[in-house]
C-alpha cells in the first residue's frame, strides 16, 4: 500500500515534469509565466485527471469482477464505458454539455443502463457465463458506437473528431474543474465501496453462501453496481472510453497480493492511477510533435493480457 | 434445537419442499438422502436462511429463524453449498478466515482470535498442512476439507452441508464420513448433510432422512432404511443387505 502510494507520487511528479515543452518546476515556482501556464494550467490538471480516471476505472473493474464472479469483467469490455460515452455524446450533440455536471449525470445514466443490460443478458444462475458476458459487451459496444456516430452526424455543427474523442479516450485539454468534479465522484464512490467491502468480498463465494453468512445480498449488489456505474460514468464524461484499465490493474495486483476484495479495492485504485498516469505520459512522449490517444495505449497493453485470461478461463 | 413445522417452498410454481416437519436435538449426525430433485438442497437452503419458506415455520433455539438477526444466525449456523468456489485464487487459510465474517463489524479486520479459530478448524478437518496452499492447486478432497474448515471456523451449533461427499473417491468418502462423525462427537453439534451414498451414510450417521418429491418419506435410524423392501419402495431398486451393507441385485 505504502509502496504503491510512493510509486504514485513518483509517477505524478515524473508525468508533470516531462512533456513536449521543456519547462522546469523551478521556473514555475519562481513565477515565470510560460512555465506556470504549462505546469499549473495544462500539465498538472491533466496528470491528476489521469490518476483519477485510472483509479475510477480500476475500482469499477475490481468491483464488477467480484459482483459478476468473472475475471473478465471490466467497464470497457462490458459496454458500461460505451453506455457512458453514448450518454455523454448525446448530451454534447444536443448542445447541453456547457451546463456543469450534466455530461457526468447523463454519462452515469448511460453507464447504469449498460450495467443493467449486461446483468440481464449475461446472468445465468449463480455465475455469469463468460461467453455471454463477452458477447453482450461486444454487441452493446457496437450499438453505442453507432449511436455516438449518429448523434454527431445529426448534430448542427457536426464534428467527427469530437465523436472520435469519446470513442478513443484522451486526456487532452483537462481542466481543474474536470479534476474537481471527478475527484468528488471518485471519493464518494470509493468510500461507499470501502464501507461495503466486507460484504462485497463474501459475494465472491456465491450469493447463496453470502446470504447464509448474513449478507444482505440484494442491497450490496445494488450499491456495488451503482457505485461502479457512477465512477465509470464520471471518468468517461471527462476522458472518453479508456479500455482495459479495469481489467489489467486488478489482475496485476492479484499477481502480487492474492488477497480479498477489502485489500484489492484500495490497491487497485492506486494501481489504476499509476498505470494511467504512466500510459498518458507515454502517449505524450512517444511521437515528438503529436500525441497518441491514451486509450490506444491501454488497449495495446490490455489486449494480450485479456487473451491470456480468456484462454485460462473455463 | 431445530424445529421444522409444515414447511413448503416452490420455485416459480414448482414445489420443491412440501409440508415438511422434523425436529433435531443436539449432537447428531443426520444424513439427508433421496433421489435427484427430491428437495434436499432446497431444504438445506431454507435452514440456512438463503430464502424464507412460502409456508410453515422453522425455529432455531426456540426462536423463529426469520426473527434472528442475519449475522447472529450466521454465527450459529454454518452452511456449505454444493460447489463452493471463491472465483479468484485464494490461500486455504484466507478461505477459512472468511468463515469468521459474521463475527466482524463493518470496518473490523480479523483478529488473533479469528486466526486461532481458523487454524483450529483446519486442524479439526485434518488440513492444517494445507493452510498456506492455494485452492486452485488442490485436489477435490483437499478443497472439501478446506471448505468444511471454513464452516467450522465460526464454531456453529448447526452445520448444513450440501453433498460434501460428491466427486470424492471411495477412500476419501470414508475418510470424510469419519471426519463428520468425529466433528459431531467433539463439538456436540448437529450436522445435516445431503448425500447419495446410502451405505456410508448408514455406516456413520445417527439418523437418516429420505426425501421424495419434497416430502419426508422416512425419518429414523439407519437400520430402518437398510432393508430390501424399504429400499425398493423409496429408491426403486432391488438389493440385499450383506453385513449391514446394501448390495444391488444385478439383472
Amino acid at each position: 500500500m505504502l509502496l504503491l502510494l510512493v510509486a504514485l507520487l513518483i509517477a505524478l511528479f515524473a508525468a508533470s515534469t516531462f512533456g513536449t515543452a521543456s519547462v522546469s518546476w523551478r521556473d514555475a515556482i519562481a513565477g515565470e509565466p510560460t512555465a506556470r501556464t504549462v505546469l499549473f494550467d495544462i500539465r498538472l490538471p491533466r496528470v491528476l485527471l489521469a490518476a483519477l480516471v485510472g483509479a475510477a476505472l480500476a475500482s469499477a473493474g475490481v468491483t464488477f469482477q467480484t459482483l459478476l464472479r468473472n475475471p473478465l469483467a471490466d467497464p470497457f469490455i462490458l459496454g458500461v464505458s460505451g453506455g457512458a460515452a453514448c450518454g455523454a455524446a448525446i448530451t454534447t450533440a444536443l448542445g447541453l454539455a456547457r451546463v456543469p455536471g450534466v455530461v457526468s449525470i447523463v454519462a452515469f445514466i448511460g453507464a447504469c443502463g449498460a450495467t443493467a443490460a449486461v446483468f440481464v443478458l449475461a446472468r445465468r444462475r449463480e455465475h455469469t457465463d463468460p461467453t455471454r458476458l463477452l458477447l453482450s459487451g461486444l454487441v452493446l459496444n457496437a450499438l453505442f458506437s453507432a449511436i455516438i456516430l449518429i448523434a454527431f452526424a445529426l448534430s448542427p455543427a457536426s464534428d467527427l473528431t469530437a465523436a472520435l474523442r469519446w470513442m478513443m479516450g484522451t486526456l487532452f485539454g483537462a481542466t481543474w474543474s474536470d479534476v474537481l468534479l471527478l475527484f468528488s465522484f471518485v471519493t464518494i464512490a470509493v468510500a461507499t465501496l470501502v464501507t461495503f467491502a466486507g460484504d462485497l468480498r463474501m459475494l465472491a463465494f456465491g450469493e447463496d453462501d453470502a446470504k447464509s453468512r448474513g449478507v444482505d445480498v440484494e442491497r450490496v449488489k445494488l450499491i456495488g453496481f451503482a457505485a461502479s456505474s457512477i465512477v465509470t460514468g464520471a471518468a468517461v464524461a471527462v476522458s472518453g472510453i479508456i479500455g482495459f484499465v479495469g481489467l489489467l490493474v486488478p489482475h496485476l495486483i492479484r499477481l502480487i497480493w492474492r488477497r480479498d476484495y477489502r485489500v484489492l479495492l484500495p490497491l487497485s485504485a492506486l494501481g489504476g492511477a499509476i498505470l494511467l498516469v504512466l500510459a498518458d505520459l507515454a502517449s505524450r512522449l512517444t511521437l515528438p510533435n503529436s500525441e497518441l490517444p491514451v486509450g490506444a495505449f491501454t488497449a495495446i497493453l490490455g489486449v494480450p493480457f485479456f487473451l491470456s485470461l480468456l484462454r485460462r478461463s473455463r | 434445537m431445530l424445529e421444522i413445522r409444515g414447511v413448503s417452498y416452490a420455485y416459480d410454481g414448482v414445489e420443491a419442499v412440501r409440508n415438511l416437519s422434523a425436529d433435531f436435538q443436539r449432537t447428531q449426525l443426520v444424513a439427508l438422502t433421496g433421489p435427484n430433485g427430491s428437495g434436499k438442497s432446497t431444504l438445506l437452503k431454507l435452514l440456512a436462511r438463503v430464502f424464507p419458506p412460502d409456508a410453515g415455520s422453522i425455529a432455531f433455539e426456540d426462536r423463529k429463524i426469520a426473527d434472528w438477526q442475519p449475522k447472529e444466525y450466521a454465527k450459529r449456523v454454518g452452511y456449505l453449498p454444493q460447489d463452493p468456489d471463491p472465483t479468484f485464487p485464494m490461500r486455504a487459510i484466507d478461505v477459512v478466515l472468511s468463515g469468521r465474517a459474521p463475527f466482524l463489524g463493518r470496518f473490523e479486520w480479523e483478529r488473533e482470535t479469528d486466526d486461532d479459530a481458523a487454524r483450529e478448524a483446519l486442524a479439526l478437518c485434518d488440513a492444517a498442512e494445507l493452510s498456506d496452499r492455494y485452492l486452485d492447486a488442490m485436489s477435490g478432497g483437499e478443497r472439501k476439507r478446506v471448505f468444511l474448515a471454513r464452516v467450522l471456523a465460526g464454531r456453529p451449533k448447526l452445520i448444513l452441508l450440501d453433498e460434501p461427499l460428491a466427486s470424492l473417491d471411495v477412500s476419501h468418502v470414508q475418510q470424510f464420513s469419519r471426519l463428520l462423525r468425529d466433528i459431531v462427537t467433539r463439538t456436540e453439534t448437529v450436522v445435516i448433510y445431503a448425500t447419495h451414498d446410502l451405505n456410508w451414510a448408514a455406516a456413520y450417521s445417527d439418523r437418516m432422512l429420505v426425501m421424495q418429491r419434497g416430502s419426508l418419506a422416512l425419518d429414523g435410524p439407519p437400520s430402518e432404511l437398510m432393508r430390501p423392501e424399504v429400499v425398493r419402495d423409496l429408491f426403486g431398486f432391488e438389493a440385499r443387505v450383506v453385513d449391514g451393507w446394501l448390495v444391488p441385485r444385478l439383472p
